[in-house]
């Protein structure tokens, strides 16, 4: 039914007055929307690349484990963390994940609210990205409590021997609370929005395991109208609590930093600066996913240049809002008039890690700025180099705060440098092992764009509307 | 057909088939118009202007949700409040614990965790009451039986017309459908004998709860009961660690010997380290002794004293007399108050309070011995049930002697203890010891007269007695 090769990319993103742009091209109608979403799914075997990249995720995979299970053996010593730079790495990744896992839930549940349709075709991939990297990001900070196999003390869980609970005075504990909250609704929102989905993959399964594990998923679904009506108001309603908690969750991400009194760390433009660069991460983290399932699993019709055109705008933007927080940081740090506050960015810039000061400004401010050209907006190899670049540079963002502002604070006789251990190393690379193998499996057995979403914008009938 | 079905299965409703949203709703117009209720549609995605076509109702979704996070806000608040603000312990005890000087209840620090808290009730009250509300999951359902309804999660939208409304009718319901547009109908037919669930599905369900109450079963066995094996340790290092406690014997080497010489698991300072904010080379603040008299005639000790100040070295540090040295040089201590202290009206005041502190409970509020402990320990040295020597009066005419006892004498008796008085050095800081040499100075200016002459004559005696060691002896008679 998809009459049109689907890997010729149309361009759709030319605004023609007076008509909305197609966002879903290459003449499909609701069949062939289906027939698209699910010929992958339906493949006797997935596509051989999937196989490598499968094999190169699960060895790396491996490598978390190995490590996870050194870190549980040795303990935390295993890690480069020293005094005075107590949080290392693995903070750097915990807030380098949450970041990327953010981009999600914004499209599915801040885009919703506003009304922009794009957002149906991609929203479902990026909640499967955003649960994947919180998932990535929870593992750091769990393994980062020093005795893991206490961690529900971290809840508040009443026990006779412990006889005390958590400080809910403290950041770190707002943390737990926030991340495992943002976890939870995220998890809820995803299956809910894919329950419709799962009854197609029910109605068109051929397996007998197959048929009994999307039947039991898909709870029984008929797509009846009195379900819809609810559906749809549990929906809305999600959406509207999910928007405050995903800005929730990178503030008090920040907060953590924030209301220690560390010079670089000590400052108010901290939360919104962060849910800026988590949005920058996050879209940047879809780009870089979905220019390549788009291609391997030909959804150029659902998945258009216009919709990459569109992420590629909001990563342009929040890069400039995070590159202007980088200038206030200083703005403030001068206007402030504190000697310690001063000292603090200007070592960042031109201390002993200048280096990755300076690639963090490189990859978050200068390149994205390419975005300004349209060829690289809608040049789907380019973009996927110029998020890498972004990532990277988010990465690099959390390096710059966490370990130049520890590695100088209040006491020079307790200054140090901060070198990562050969473990710090594989256990970063580990991780987007963990992140592929999920978001790999997920693009296998579940299906890969909210279909019935994508069907409720198309247009029918005579009225286009 | 029908009839031969009729005995095993029963007729649930009417099917109809459209090929378009709109077509779909205009005839869901069409039933409602004709008087039919019990009836539903079915599309593919949720199919917008459909609820007035068949007459929904507004869900009650969202006062629930609202009702489950108002609820929450205050659960979330009272747990805070509850674990760490409140000390009353109805099952498990509250933890008030001052942490950082904050507030142990204040909104804005309570403020994330009950946001937290309503968003995370309030999204599972909207997930489970929506499919609570939507009678799901329902995993028996005779339209999953039909073929062609396979295509409701597809492309193809249905309305069926239930036989439970009273306007049904076999034959004249299908004929309105065929009019209002129906591309096909079908039957929708339940089946009767068919509505047990299959016997494997009883066995693995009752295995899996089985299985599931193991762990949480062997738990709360093992919490209820005692044990004679011990404890079981995770991480065995993190419970016995290599390391040496405080105030415990030095480890014992292979060959029997102890690793450090003086059996003790602790060390001490390196020799000639001194503590930071202990360097004290100011001899008239820190010591009572004249710079001049240092200086003079025993920079040798003092010396040593910069160079070394471990612990070993605290009874020769204070440039006191030597124990040889009978004839104390009085012309050694300060006859002034230091440069850094200024004698005014705050100062004696800081030295009443000070005094009435330490030195009230044995010399008594007036200074002249009479303290409580002195009271206490003389009655009971009367009856032979103690030794004591009694505490010495202010105002007793050596004490207050300044050729005998000037100001630095008497601050060296604070700092270091004299006769079978103890230091006080290290529990009041040089300031204070100054601010009482001063205020018992004024005490002896208040013309108070000493105390009994059994006391007075028992003291001098003690004093020459005690003199004689030295005033080496430490032995504890403090509070």
């Amino acid at each position: 039914m998809a009459s049109v090769n689907p890997a010729i990319d149309i361009d759709n993103t030319n605004e023609e007055p007076g008509t909305r742009a197609p966002l879903v091209l290459g003449g499909l109608d609701y069949a062939g929307v289906t027939e698209t979403v699910c010929a992958p799914w339906e493949a006797e075997n997935p596509p051989k690349i999937w196989w490598l990249i499968l094999a190169a995720a699960l060895s790396l995979l491996l490598v978390l484990g190995g490590c996870v299970n050194h870190l549980l053996m040795k303990g935390v010593g295993v890690w480069g963390n020293n005094n005075p730079a107590y949080w290392g790495w693995p903070i750097v990744n915990f807030v380098f994940w949450v970041g990327i896992g953010h981009a999600g839930t914004l499209i599915s549940a801040i885009l919703f609210l506003f009304r922009q349709n794009w957002r149906t075709s991609i929203n479902r991939a990026a909640e499967a990205m955003t649960i994947f990297a919180v998932v990535c990001a929870g593992l750091f900070p769990g393994i980062h409590i020093g005795r893991v196999w206490v961690f529900y003390w971290l809840f508040p869980i009443p026990t006779e021997h412990l006889a005390m609970w958590p400080n809910f005075r403290s950041p770190l504990l707002w943390d737990v609370f926030a991340v495992s909250t943002y976890a939870t609704v995220s998890i809820l929102f995803w299956y809910m929005g894919m329950v419709p989905d799962i009854a197609t993959f029910r109605d068109r399964c051929k397996s007998k395991i197959g048929k009994i594990a999307y039947g039991i998923l898909s709870l029984g679904w008929t797509g009846s109208a009195r379900n819809w009506h609810r559906y749809e108001i549990a929906y809305t309603i999600l959406a509207a609590l999910a928007t405050p908690l995903v800005l929730s969750v990178h503030t008090i991400v920040s907060f953590d930093f924030a209301v220690s009194q560390l010079p670089g760390w000590h400052t108010t433009i901290f939360p919104p600066y962060f849910v800026a660069g988590a949005i920058f991460s996050g879209f940047a983290a879809v780009v870089t996913l979905l220019v390549p399932a788009r291609a391997l699993y030909g959804l150029q019709n659902l998945i258009t240049l216009r919709h990459l055109e569109n992420m590629n705008k909001i990563i342009m933007a929040t890069g400039m809002m995070v590159g202007t927080a980088y200038g206030i940081e200083f703005f403030i740090a001068w206007y402030s008039g504190v000697p310690n506050e001063q000292f603090a960015f200007i070592n960042r810039a031109f201390g002993n890690f200048w280096w990755a000061y300076w690639i963090m400004v490189t990859c978050n401010v200068v390149i994205p700025q390419l975005f300004w050209f349209k060829w690289c907006r809608t040049t789907p190899w380019f973009m996927v180099i110029v998020c890498i670049f972004v990532n990277i540079g988010m990465w690099f963002e959390r390096f710059v705060i966490t370990i130049t502002s520890l590695c100088r604070d209040f006491i020079p006789s307790s200054w140090a440098y901060f070198h990562p251990t050969g473990i710090d190393i594989m256990m970063l690379i580990g991780s987007f092992g963990l992140f592929t193998t999920l978001f790999l499996l997920f693009c296998r057995f579940l299906p890969v764009i909210a279909m019935a979403e994508v069907k409720s914008i198309m247009p029918h009938g005579d009225d286009h509307h | 057909m029908a009839d031969k079905n009729d005995k095993d299965s029963k007729l649930v409703g009417l099917l109809a088939q459209f090929d378009d949203p709109d077509s779909l709703i205009s005839a869901c117009n069409e039933a409602r118009l004709a008087g039919y209720k019990a009836m539903d549609a079915y599309s593919p995605f949720p199919v917008h202007g459909i609820d007035p076509a068949i007459g929904i109702q507004r869900s009650l979704l969202p006062f629930l949700v609202f009702c489950v996070g108002f609820g929450a806000c205050f659960a979330g608040l009272g747990m805070q409040y509850y674990t760490n603000a409140a000390d009353w312990s109805p099952i498990f005890p509250g933890y008030a614990f001052k942490i950082s000087g904050k507030p142990l209840f204040s909104f804005p620090a309570n403020i994330p965790v009950t946001f937290e808290i309503i968003v995370l009730s309030s999204a599972f009250a909207t997930f489970l009451g929506m499919w609570g509300l939507n009678k799901l999951p329902m995993f028996s359902n005779p339209l999953h039986r039909i073929s062609r309804f396979k295509r409701a999660t597809n492309d193809k939208f249905f309305l069926m017309i239930e036989t439970k409304d009273e306007n049904f009718n076999r034959s004249e319901t299908e004929s309105q459908l065929n009019q209002w547009g129906a591309v096909a109908i079908e039957e929708c037919r339940q089946d009767l004998t068919d509505n047990q669930l299959p016997s494997w599905v009883r066995l693995v369900g009752l295995l899996g709860v089985f299985l599931l109450m193991l762990p949480p079963v062997m738990i709360f066995r093992n919490m209820g009961m005692t044990s004679r094996s011990p404890r079981l340790h995770v991480v065995p290092d993190m419970d016995w660690q290599h390391k040496e406690k405080t105030q415990v014997l030095s480890p014992v080497m292979e060959n029997g010997e102890y690793l450090f010489t003086d059996e003790r698991a602790m060390r001490k300072p390196v020799d000639g380290s001194i503590a930071r904010g202990q360097l004290e080379v100011d001899s008239e603040m820190y010591r009572g002794v004249k710079k001049d008299y240092k200086a003079a005639a025993n920079s040798a000790k003092t010396n040593a004293r910069l160079v070394s100040a471990s612990i070993e070295d605290k009874e020769d540090a204070p440039v006191e007399p030597d124990q040889a040295d009978q004839a104390e040089d009085v012309s050694m201590w300060m006859t002034q108050f230091p440069e850094g202290v200024t004698v005014d009206q705050a100062f004696v005041e800081r030295g009443q309070q000070r005094f009435n502190i330490y030195c009230s409970a044995c010399h008594g509020y007036d200074g002249n011995g009479n303290g409580l402990v002195n009271q206490r320990a003389m009655a009971l040295g009367a009856n032979g049930q103690a030794q004591w020597t009694a505490a010495k009066s202010m105002h007793d005419a050596t004490v207050k002697d300044d050729s005998k006892n000037p100001l630095g004498r008497i601050f060296d008796t604070i700092t270091n203890g004299r006769n079978t008085m103890g230091p006080y050095g290290a529990q009041i800081p040089a300031e204070d010891r100054w601010a009482i040499v001063a205020y018992v100075k004024a005490l002896q200016e208040t013309g108070i007269q000493p105390a009994t002459a059994s006391t007075e004559t028992d003291g001098a005696d003690e004093e020459k007695q005690t003199d004689a060691d030295g005033g080496s002896d430490k032995e504890e008679k403090t509070s």
